[in-house]
């Protein structure tokens, strides 16, 4: 188990390597640079700043400056913000967009597990057909629209019981989370439960599950232990790259509900061309997915013992 | 009559259909037997004769829809167990009946340890203590002869091989000290040498507990070496039944000589060709009016395709043969359908 951690870390660190030196290249392939914006600066400014940010060495040099400044910890300052270091701006806006991508991600396990298992039992009744019809439109309406859709809804509420229930937009309370983690998580949670239905229709039928009935347990205990233990496993497998999707995917979200997280700093670094910004929000955010997916990689051994590595 | 001579398990006319995307199947079409404490019955028959589906509808294992039972009587000393799974307000699957299936590999929670599984009855039915239980179920493995069964317990199906988990399914089946073990092919799946083991260890645990089995077979070497009694099924009836002496030495249906010409033997005399019975069961969307057995026995007589035949008793012991040629008015038919058994018979006779 720890030689299997150790060489999923050291192959993780490799991914977050490419992951750097692609981003590296690409930004510097991508005309224009952070120091051509409007303003007009004159050529003795020009001169001083890129000497200040490293930006008249060759590139092979600030290669190397950067790899060793990251593998340091050291992202380093902003080109366009004053004196923000990019480590301050990730310290400060990742926990909000981790919180709502905890809260999205929790939420669209325990909906798509349940209503994938629902819909498998209730397999061609109504239930089955309903959450069906909500699946496809949570898989094929994109986000922003059910962004829009719900605010416009939670106005309609807050208006009709006279008082403000829940808030439309901003950040700071729990009642802020609820909506933007709902409809961030929705898309995630219809895949999930489709998944989840598929499976369980596999083996609701598997010799196993007459050998529990056969056994003479209640049904509710063989949909437990026997039946949803068993269909879940391939939704743990997913759960990484969900959870990828999810955390890249809230960008939208934060937009719309005026969250102060991290999707909006990484947007607006790639429109300003800020280089540091953006390298460190790329590198950061591969190496946090990259260890997600180690991470339930390394859960999947608990839930499936036939994976299990010793 | 004593309570004791009561059948444990008693089946009357049991009927059931499966709706298909072609019709109706009529997969079990009157089946009727009865199960002594501490006897061994075995079911014979080929793939898709209904004998599997009979022990399952007994069992609440008949999916429903698409299969539906449209008649008949279980019943479990004295009390009706068809259409339900309760017996006294409880559970009597894995409790008073035990049953253990075709393929282990399959057959077992592939995410549940082996222990576990097996505690997971004693828990449900006497409501133990999950380490009460787990200590059960490592003695339970060391009485089916796993070795090392503290360890084995705590490891998981795919750890297994085949054989050993064919003895923990026993083990889980015989947990709570059922009456009765249906065993639905419990060797089929397995190789030679671990069938022979996992037969004796059935009746080893028969023996000490005095259990009766249902076995479910195709193979008459199992049922030679196993049963008291057989019902040999065909086409969702039992055509046959008898004690295992009746079935092998005085056959009373000419499909049970068929089965026993089909099977090959080792003897110096033989010669070493596989006899099978021609032709194939005939369709059980719409199952012939008469015998069903006609279209392919050698006998075959003009009433035996208009008018199904009535059990016939060729003695006095129970052994029953459903077969026109038991018929008094039959000149020495039995003589006819027995000669069957010890001459070759031949296809163009």
């Amino acid at each position: 188990m720890l030689r299997y951690t150790i060489r999923r870390l050291v192959q993780g660190v490799i991914t977050v390597w490419f992951i750097a030196t692609a981003t590296f290249l690409a930004m510097h392939m991508v005309p224009g640079d952070p120091l051509s914006g409007e303003k007009a600066t004159s050529e003795q400014i020009r001169a001083n700043l890129e000497a200040k940010y490293g930006l008249n060495q060759p590139i092979g040099t600030q290669y190397l400056i950067y790899l060793g400044n990251i593998a340091k910890g050291d992202l380093g300052i902003s080109f366009t913000q004053k004196n923000r270091e990019v480590n301050d701006i990730i310290r400060e806006h990742f926990p909000v967009s981790a919180a709502l991508g905890i809260l999205a991600i929790t939420f669209a396990a325990i909906g798509g597990i349940l209503l994938g298992a629902l819909t498998a039992l209730y397999r061609n009744k109504w239930p089955d057909a309903a959450i069906m019809l909500l699946v496809i439109l949570g898989i094929s309406v994109p986000s922003f629209v059910f962004a829009a859709f719900s605010q416009l809804a939670i106005v309609k509420l807050n208006a009709l019981l006279g008082f403000s229930l829940l808030p439309v937009a901003g950040w700071g309370t729990v009642s802020h989370m609820i909506v933007p983690s709902l409809v961030l998580g929705l898309g995630t949670m219809a895949y999930l439960t489709r998944l989840m239905r598929s499976s369980m229709l596999e083996i609701v039928n598997a010799d196993y599950v007459r050998t529990a009935h056969a056994k003479g347990l209640p049904p509710t205990r063989v949909f437990s232990r026997h039946q949803l233990r068993n269909a879940i496993l391939p939704v743990v497998t997913v759960l990484g790259p969900a959870i990828a999707a999810i955390t890249t995917g809230s960008f939208v979200i934060e937009l719309v509900f005026a969250i102060p997280g991290l999707g909006r700093y990484f947007v607006q670094a790639v429109q300003q061309l800020d280089y540091t910004v953006i390298m460190g929000t790329t590198v950061f955010y591969g190496a946090f997915l990259v260890l997600m997916v180690i991470i339930v990689d390394l859960l999947y051994g608990f839930v499936d013992p036939r994976v299990r590595v010793d | 009559m004593t309570g004791a001579d009561a059948p444990l398990l008693d089946v009357a006319d049991l009927r059931v259909e499966f709706d298909t995307y072609g019709g109706t199947v009529q997969a079990v079409r009157g089946v009727s037997f009865s199960v002594a404490a501490g006897k061994t019955l075995a079911i014979v028959g080929e793939s898709g004769c209904g004998k599997s589906v009979t022990v399952q509808a007994l069992m609440g294992l008949v999916p429903m829809p698409p299969g539906r039972i449209t008649a008949g009587s279980a019943r479990l000393r004295g009390h009706e167990i068809l259409g339900t799974t309760m017996l006294e307000g409880r559970d009597f699957r894995g409790n008073e009946i035990g049953m253990i299936f075709q393929d282990p590999m399959s057959a077992l929670n592939p995410t549940m340890t082996i222990g576990r599984q097996i505690a997971e009855t004693l828990e449900v039915h006497r409501g133990w203590s999950r380490a009460r239980a787990f200590a059960r179920a490592v003695e339970l493995l060391d009485m089916v002869r796993i070795p090392e069964a503290a360890a084995r317990a705590r490891q998981y199906p795919f750890e297994f091989s085949g054989g050993m988990l064919q003895r923990a399914m026993i083990a889980m089946a015989i947990a709570c000290e059922p009456a009765i073990l249906i065993a639905d092919e419990p060797t089929t799946a397995l190789d030679v040498t671990i069938q022979a083991q996992v037969l004796d260890l059935m009746a080893d645990l028969q023996n000490e507990k005095s259990m009766a089995i249902v076995l479910i077979t195709h193979d008459l070497g199992v049922v030679a070496r196993m049963a008291d009694d057989v019902a040999v099924m065909y086409a969702g009836q039992i055509v046959e039944k008898g004690s295992v002496d009746d079935i092998f030495y005085r056959p009373a249906h000419p499909y049970t000589v068929g089965l026993r010409a089909a099977m090959p033997t080792n003897a110096d005399h033989a010669d070493h060709v596989l006899r099978p019975i021609p032709g194939s069961p005939p369709d059980l969307f719409s199952p012939p009016a008469g015998c069903a057995y006609a279209a392919r026995c050698p006998h075959a007589m003009n009433i035996c395709a208009d008018h199904d035949p009535p059990p016939f008793l060729p003695d006095e012991s129970g052994h029953f043969g459903r077969c026109w040629l038991h018929h008094e008015s039959v000149a020495g038919g039995l003589e006819r359908l027995r000669a069957g058994a010890a001459t070759e018979r031949s296809a163009h006779e």
